[in-house]
């Protein structure tokens, strides 16, 4: 892998904002046929970097070059045309128009008549999809996927640019292992085909088994480059964090209490049907306090769908079965309501669920528990200031000041504020959709290790993760979900990823789990 | 030079957190707040500066807008007759009205709704004074206090219509605009009702006129300093108030603000209700200077008002926007009539002017630094 030709050549790149040094004389090279990882703490400069080679970007220090020859994009479509394409971070889709639109968005296929060719677009983009393995119908508006499917989405919208440069910031965050691992195939093809791949991911064990080349960015200046399969995650994690780290999962210790959340036969059949949605259809689970349970199961099992009904957002319609807190039979009507109840819920989606990007982070920080600080309805600006500075300091935030922007946070930040804002209500029942999609190593043992401490004063927890090692290695007890319905429940202590994966599968597992182990194979 | 650049800029990150690691207690909090917040001053003195600037930006406009008219007035014997006591007094007066439902609309269009009825219910509102007072023969306060609430009830309703079955709040307000000036013009079978004053039947008590006649230390006149009060409400109620940072968070992204436990249904109604009841108030204001309230008035003030708002930065989208800025831009708008009125400068060339000011100030909001 040595001697590649340079495809693309970037040197002493630097870039600030305001008061942040985003990226600092950084000297980055990807190779055809290359795939070059990105690795780096949550704010390190990763997306930015990537940002300035795709022209997102435009103004920087330093030199970017494509095959040798110096080049200076004045917007996206620029880079394009040079070749670059970027799957962001940030889902960048158009949600009001149809899957195969947003594909094609800005380069739609014409008939003969000059006419947007619907048909082939629709053809053509169900194609694309199941190159990288959805099975997606592409008429649906994509505002209504999950963002699984969304990233999904964005994965064939890039595939399908034939791109010599392809960027993936974070695109599997929020998918399943089978979901990855249908990507690596995918990206094992393009990598064939010569394309020089630049691949952002907190997820470590993804780095080593689809990486040729590893690159360590801190505080936005390089720290070392490494091939990923001779390093372990520890001495890996030390280069991006500077320092070395602790053990990253924080096993829960506390005894698990009293019965804090029973979900009986939950049955929840919407008053319009929702197509693409996995309401609840049959689940039954307890939540002690104290306890930390896992909801695991593949893109479209439902687990989203079960917290949303938990917490009073789901749908119009008939619910069957009970929902008991703390004794009690109660039925979540609104978020409000649930909050007042006891229940809080980190959102999976922190852009469009969770943030209000254009205010400030205190503003985001404290809109959850603003009638605790003050009285009768007026604000004790200092108040309100210390409670999010210490919730800050707590999840060690990465900051400028608390009055800038929460959207100029990088996406694990951005994710911090909505935890955060969650456990300024200082909720009995904790409901956690990919809490940490997106969130970087040091980041998640934090969270981690707050969970822990919740889970010690007796908070319950309940969280969905589509990330396997996390699930087993955070929670005591793993419920899985498959079509709406619980179909196993393991303790921790004595199961394995697996286990697990097989029982999401379900049926489908003997089938599928042969072809996705052939499929990968192991490093060629 | 970018050395030194980086040293200064990265300093007051990195202070901050520092001052943040200090540990919750009572007084440690303290220090933490303090001490996090000098180097944010340090920061405001170099970029901080032009964004200061743009922050104030339509009080710049409205400082332009004004001496231009010092420049371009008639003068009198050398004097400056746009800066005539009288006519200042003038300005402020004919703005309060646009001002107050300005204010309203602020709160409004924050949440990324619009009010189109604002007019209607104004005209409602004047034609209900008069009526109430010389055709019922009631009372001061009775009246008002009715003419009021008729208003918070329509406002309320459109926000009922809009949060709770979902329709668009140009819809319901624009269809609140033809309901309201209907119940106007039945309410006073479609004629102007004149306002006499005295103790007799068909005249209404004194107590009104002087809403209207008074000043206020001999130099404010009262509707100007109604509206003075109600800006200066609004404007600590949104500095200060758990319920303005409900409102902001709704109409910054309401989703998220729905999965936080704002009450968005209910910030809606009060915000609708809010503006209903601001347009009443104006109305109430309108009937008293020109001592009649007519089925009529208030027409095409929706769009005054819209305009005072956006001249003053807050925007259409929603979330962000401030009231002190449409307090700015109603002044800029009231100026800007006046000095055109002072030159006698033709009706329709006025208006051509007026358009181009507006759309100047619209492209100021665009040029605020990227964020
Ligand atoms: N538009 C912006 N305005 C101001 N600051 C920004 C902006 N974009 C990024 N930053 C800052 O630049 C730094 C680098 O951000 P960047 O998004 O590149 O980090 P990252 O490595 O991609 O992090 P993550 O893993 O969380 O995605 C951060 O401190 C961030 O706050
Ligand atoms: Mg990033």
């Amino acid at each position: 892998m040595a001697e590649v030709a340079d495809l693309v050549r970037m040197s002493r790149i630097g870039k600030r904002y305001g008061g942040v040094q985003a990226c600092r004389e950084v000297d980055f090279t990807l190779g055809a046929g290359e795939v070059h990882a990105l690795l780096g703490e949550n704010g390190a400069g990763k997306s930015t970097l990537m940002k300035i080679l795709s022209g997102d970007v435009t103004e920087y220090d330093g030199q970017i070059e494509i095959n040798g020859r110096n080049v200076s994009f004045a917007g996206p479509t620029d880079a394009q045309a040079a070749g670059i394409a970027m799957i962001h971070q940030e889902l960048d889709l158009v949600p009001g128009l149809s899957v195969a639109d947003n594909i094609f968005l800005g380069r739609e296929l014409r008939t003969r008549w000059k006419t947007v060719d619907r048909r082939r677009m629709e053809r053509e983009a169900r194609t694309l999809l199941e190159r990288s393995g959805v099975d997606l119908d592409p008429r649906r508006p994509v505002g209504e996927l999950r963002v699984g499917e969304q990233q999904l989405v964005t994965i064939a919208k890039a595939i399908s640019l034939d791109a010599r440069v392809l960027i993936m910031d974070e695109p599997t965050s929020a998918l399943t292992t089978s979901e990855v691992e249908r990507l690596f195939v995918v990206i094992r093809e393009l990598r064939r085909g010569g394309v020089g791949i630049v691949y952002i991911s907190h997820r470590m064990e993804e780095i080593a088994q689809v990486a040729d080349r590893a690159t360590v960015l801190r505080n936005g200046q390089f720290v070392t480059s490494f091939d990923p399969r001779r390093l372990s995650t520890t001495e890996v994690v030390e280069a991006m964090v500077g320092r070395p780290v602790q053990t990253m999962f924080t096993t829960p210790d506390a005894a698990a209490g009293d019965e804090l959340l029973r979900v009986d036969n939950l049955v929840l059949k919407p008053r319009r049907p929702r197509p693409g949605r996995r309401d609840p259809d049959g689940i039954s689970l307890t939540v002690r306090s104290g306890e930390i349970v896992g909801l695991a199961g593949l893109l479209g099992a439902g687990r989203t769908e079960l917290l949303e009904t938990l917490y009073g957002v789901a749908p119009g319609g008939s619910r069957s079965g009970r929902i008991v807190l703390q004794g009690k039979e109660i039925q979540p009507r609104s978020p409000r309501h649930a909050l007042s109840q006891g229940i809080g819920f980190v959102p999976e989606d922190r852009r469009t669920s969770g943030l209000v990007l254009f205010h400030s982070i205190l503003a985001n920080t404290v809109v959850s528990s603003l009638p605790s600080y003050g009285r009768l309805g007026v604000i004790a600006r200092r108040m309100e200031r210390a409670a999010s500075v210490r919730m800050a300091d707590r999840l060690r935030l990465k900051f400028g000041r608390l009055q800038d922007d929460v959207g100029t946070l990088s996406g694990g930040n951005q994710q911090k504020v909505v935890f955060g804002r969650m456990l300024l209500t200082e909720p009995r029942l904790l409901l956690l959709d990919e809490p940490t999609r997106g969130v970087d190593i040091g980041a998640k043992s934090e969270i981690y290790r707050l969970l822990g401490e919740l889970a010690g004063q007796g908070i319950g927890v309940l969280l969905a993760s589509s990330e396997l090692p996390e699930l087993v290695g955070v929670c005591d007890r793993v419920v899985v979900l498959r079509d709406g319905r619980d179909v196993a429940s393991f303790s921790t202590a004595d199961s394995s990823e697996g286990d697990l994966l097989a029982a999401a599968m379900g049926d489908r597992a003997e089938f599928e789990g042969r072809a996705v182990f052939e499929e990968v194979g192991g490093p060629q | 030079m970018t050395n030194a650049q980086d040293k200064s800029a990265t300093a007051p990150a990195d202070a901050d957190r520092q001052a943040e690691a200090v540990p919750p207690t009572a007084a440690g909090t303290t220090t933490a707040v303090s001490a996090a917040k000098a180097p944010t001053a340090v920061a405001e003195s170099s970029g901080g500066v032009v964004a200061t600037l743009f922050r104030f930006q339509s009080v710049f406009g409205l400082l332009a807008v004004f001496i231009a008219a010092i420049i371009f007035s008639p003068r009198r014997d050398g004097e400056i007759l746009f800066l005539s006591a009288d006519n200042l007094a003038n300005v402020v007066r004919a703005v309060s009205e646009i001002g107050i439902i300005a204010v309203g609309m602020t709160f409004v269009i924050l949440i990324g709704g619009i009010d189109l009825s604002v007019g209607a219910v104004l005209g409602l509102a004047a034609v209900g004074s008069a009526v109430l007072m010389v055709e019922n023969d009631w009372g001061f306060l009775p009246s008002i206090v009715v003419v009021l609430a008729i208003g918070l009830v329509f406002g309320a309703l459109q926000g009922m219509a809009t949060a709770m079955i979902g329709i668009q709040s140009f819809i319901v307000t624009l269809a609140g605009l033809q309901i309201a000036r209907g119940l106007a013009r039945i309410w006073s079978d479609g004629q102007g009702v004149a306002i006499a004053y005295g103790n007799g039947p068909n005249e209404a008590p004194d107590s009104f006129a002087i809403l209207g006649e008074r000043t206020f230390g001999g130099l404010v006149p009262i509707p100007v300093l109604i509206f003075a009060v109600v800006a200066i409400a609004a404007i600590v109620f949104l500095r200060v108030s758990a319920f303005s940072r409900h409102l902001y968070a709704v109409g910054g992204n309401e989703k998220a603000a729905r999965l936080s436990g704002v009450p968005v249904i209910r910030v809606k109604i009060a915000v609708f209700a809010i503006c209903g009841l601001l347009a009443s108030l104006a109305g109430i204001v309108h009937a008293v200077q020109l001592n009649q309230g007519s089925p009529n008035d208030g027409i095409g003030y929706e769009l005054d008002a819209i305009a005072a708002v956006v001249i003053g930065g807050t925007s259409l989208a929603g979330g962000r926007g401030s009231v002190a800025g449409t307090v700015a831009g109603a002044l800029l708008l009231g100026v800007l009539n006046n000095i055109l009125a002072l030159n006698n400068i033709d009706s329709n060339i006025q208006l051509l002017i007026k358009g181009l000011v507006i759309v100047a100030a619209a492209a100021l909001q665009r040029l605020r630094p990227a964020s």
